[in-house]
């Protein structure tokens, strides 16, 4: 309860002493709304889809074209996506490409972010915006930007390397692929993270670093010694979105997959969902899975939380 | 209290709003007394508009709404979901491949009582792609025999010859990689289930049958693995370039004249000339290979028909529109204006006296090649209920089989596996041919 809620509850219930048991109407009016569109376009949706994945197509009726009707079948979905190497293979995928994204996202954000703290970095205003710019790019579109560079005969690079003898860089096969799909993250990621970053580093107070400067340490030690330490809790909070966009990727390898034969239909988790809702037909059984992957982002994050808390916020 | 109630209100119009919007589909319209009625339409390709236009001009009282709903894969994810949330339209285009799944998925009505004027129109082959069981499912709309779009100017300037057999078509892949090392004969594109389907049919391979209650798949069956091993042998050795089609990639090499044919159907002139409309006039029409030297057995590729649902209240008007659009003068005039082939048989004689497409201007006998390519295909291919399932574990297969360098024979078994894996879960009666 707010403040406000509870002063404005006071002289009510002191007139209103002669009928216990009314409560505040007001607080409940301005909650609504939210309440509304939480229950309407969150739990009711989370509640299908956890009903749906107890459910399955099944033919009813005789002959070889019997309707397939919705059925109650138990657990069997859950089992099934448990056991589907399609689905596991999926998450070692994202291992391989998370190992890459993950750490490369941040450390450029921070590097960028610290660079452009710097009191000697001259261009600051241009090369914030130019580094940003990456992420309002819609992901979709830098796919088949890169998609474009990576493939051998329309790419540019290939032009560089033919001419100097070296053949073309196969960017869309074998494990050049998870580099050449990370760096698509990674290109629209940095600036998005690198903001979070530097807005945290903006609310250093000055006299730190410049406590710092009058003891004779160089820029470099005031990034790592002070910095850094200062604004742990944006990075931790950054890491959390790159861990959670990691277990979502889906854009980027769906655009490039008609491009190569090395990416199949379900390279990653949310792709093999979607194949399995909207190419199989078999809706209730990508309810399942997906019901997997939110739980296992929730507990993922909550233990990524529980670990990085005690060094990042102190001990809260 | 009054407050309480008026937020509750509040919340409950919105809700309702909400709901209402989400429940308002595409459903059809008509006044009870008898006014005109609203017909909703899902199609795509640029047929349609020309079609549902001459339609609406000739039928005040029972109006179409055309929407494009994406091609044959989303448009039937969509019709599948729509059913079930009954609220699909009334009619709607389905690929032949796809036709049973939306029968078992309850999407397509059953309208025998109406079609039976419209089954004399179409050759035994054709119709045989909308009835199951003795009921009719769709009327026809266009077929895709299987043809060989090829580049008649760099045939020319490479010395090569028409293939008219598969074992032709292997030798011209040679000599097109001998004379020129940066140029293939054609593309073999792992992901391409239709073209492979229908070059094992046109081998002789049936990969769903039904006998009684009971499914037999044969999807790696002796044709089939045949094809596989054929294609094999010209990747393996390097003749032909094994690759997606219709990438920036792939379009750049037929821009650069290195594709120099795509055996497919009638239908690839057309994709051809949308990738490059600037070579219109080097592109020609043949019949496709064959695999036994003197036989003409051609395989469909692709091709629709168009369905009534299961969710229309105006059947028999939906059913007359399905008819009249992909039977009538008007309707095929329309089809062959837009370059689409027409399923029926006055459809195809229009075209005889049509001049040769875009694409091709310099091909007089355009129309009747194609007639002559139409006039030969296999009596009856049967597709099963999930060929959904086939296709995306096909491209899946294949795709790791170029990738990995592994034997196309035993992808074929991986799809054949996930097939009747898929049917038995279903719960049809099924086994393995």
């Amino acid at each position: 309860m707010s403040p406000t809620t509870a002063t404005a509850a006071g002289p009510r219930a002191r007139a209103g002493a002669g009928r216990p048991g009314r409560r505040p109407v007001a607080p409940y009016l301005f909650l609504a709304p939210a309440l509304v569109l939480f229950v309407v376009f969150l739990l009711v949706p989370i509640g299908y889809a956890v009903y749906l994945s107890l459910r399955g197509l099944r033919v009813s009726g005789a002959g070889p074209f019997g309707r397939r009707e919705e059925t109650f079948i138990g657990l069997d979905n859950y089992v099934t996506a448990l056991t589907s190497t399609d689905f596991l293979e999926g998450f070692g995928r994202l291992l391989a490409y998370g190992v890459i994204a993950v750490p490369l996202t941040l450390g450029l954000a921070l590097v960028f972010a610290l660079l452009l703290d710097a009191t000697t970095t001259t261009a600051k205003r241009f090369s914030r915006t130019a580094i940003f710019i990456p992420y309002a790019v819609p992901g979709v579109i830098a796919s088949l930007l890169w998609g474009f560079l990576y493939l051998p005969t329309t790419s540019p690079i290939s032009d560089v390397t033919q001419a100097l003898g070296l053949g073309t860089i196969p960017f869309l096969s074998g494990s050049t692929l998870y580099g050449s799909v990370a760096n698509i993250a990674i290109w629209g990621g940095v600036g998005f993270n690198m903001i979070i970053i530097y807005t945290s580093l903006r609310g250093i107070p000055a006299e730190l670093h410049e406590a710092a400067r009058l003891d004779g340490a160089s820029e470099l030690q005031i990034a790592v010694r002070v910095k850094v330490p200062l604004v742990a809790p944006a990075i931790v909070l950054t890491a959390l979105f790159a861990l959670i966009g990691t277990l979502q990727v889906y854009g980027e390898p769906t655009t490039l997959r008609p491009m190569t034969t090395s990416i199949s239909q379900t390279w990653v988790p949310l792709m093999t969902i979607y194949r399995d809702a909207f190419t199989r037909d078999d809706l209730p059984l990508a309810a399942a899975a997906s019901v997997l992957l939110a739980v296992g982002t929730l507990l993922v994050s909550v233990v990524l939380l529980r670990l990085a808390q005690r060094r990042a916020f102190g001990d809260a | 209290m009054r407050r309480r109630t008026f937020a509750a209100a509040t919340a409950a119009a919105g809700l309702a709003l909400t709901l209402n919007a989400c429940s308002k589909g595409d459903s059809s319209s008509s006044s009870e007394d008898g006014g005109p009625v609203t017909l909703t339409y899902w199609g795509w390709g640029t047929a349609q508009d020309g079609m549902v236009a001459a339609w609406n001009e000739a039928h005040p009282d029972v109006q179409v709404r055309k929407t494009d709903a994406g091609g044959s894969t989303e448009s039937s994810a969509k019709l599948l979901t729509a059913t079930r949330a009954k609220n699909a339209p009334d009619v709607a285009v389905v690929q032949y491949d796809t036709l049973p799944a939306m029968i078992v998925g309850g999407v397509a009505a059953d309208i025998s009582s109406f079609a039976s004027d419209a089954k004399a129109q179409f050759t035994p082959g054709v119709w045989s792609q909308v009835e199951f069981d003795g009921a009719v499912y769709g009327i026809p709309q266009d077929v895709g025999p299987q043809a060989l779009a090829y580049n008649q100017k760099r045939f020319t300037e490479l010395g090569i010859a028409v293939p008219t057999t598969w074992a032709e078509f292997a030798t011209a892949a040679e000599a097109v990689r001998a004379a020129d090392p940066g140029s293939t004969l054609a593309t073999f594109a792992p992901a391409e289930f239709g073209g492979f389907a229908a070059m094992a049919q046109q081998a002789g391979a049936q990969w769903w049958t039904v006998d009684g209650e009971k499914w037999t798949v044969s999807i790696d069956d002796a044709a089939s693995r045949e094809v596989a091993a054929y294609w094999q042998d010209l990747v393996d050795r390097g003749v032909v370039d094994a690759e997606p089609l219709l990438t920036p990639e792939w379009n750049a090499k037929l821009a650069a004249g290195k594709v120099l044919s795509w055996p497919a159907a009638l239908w690839a002139n057309g994709v051809i000339n949308g990738v490059v409309p600037e070579q219109a006039g080097d592109w020609a029409l043949a019949p496709v290979p064959q695999w036994k030297a003197g036989d003409s057995a051609v395989s469909f590729q692709g091709g629709s028909a168009v369905v009534v649902t299961t969710s229309s209240k105006h059947a028999e008007q939906a059913a007359e529109f399905a008819a009249w659009i992909n039977t009538s003068p008007e309707g095929s005039a329309a089809q062959i204006s837009a370059g689409q082939y027409p399923a029926s048989l006055d459809g195809q004689e229009l075209t005889l006296k049509s001049d040769p497409p875009v694409q091709s201007p310099q091909q007089a006998d355009y129309w009747q090649v194609a007639q002559r390519i139409s006039s030969n295909t296999v009596p009856e291919v049967s597709w099963g209920p999930n060929v959904n399932v086939a296709n995306s574990a096909f491209q899946d297969a294949f795709n790791d089989a170029v990738t990995n360098r592994t034997s196309f024979i035993d992808a074929l078994a991986t799809v054949q596996e996930a097939v009747v894996a898929d049917m038995e879960k279903s719960g049809f009666t099924v086994s393995a041919g």
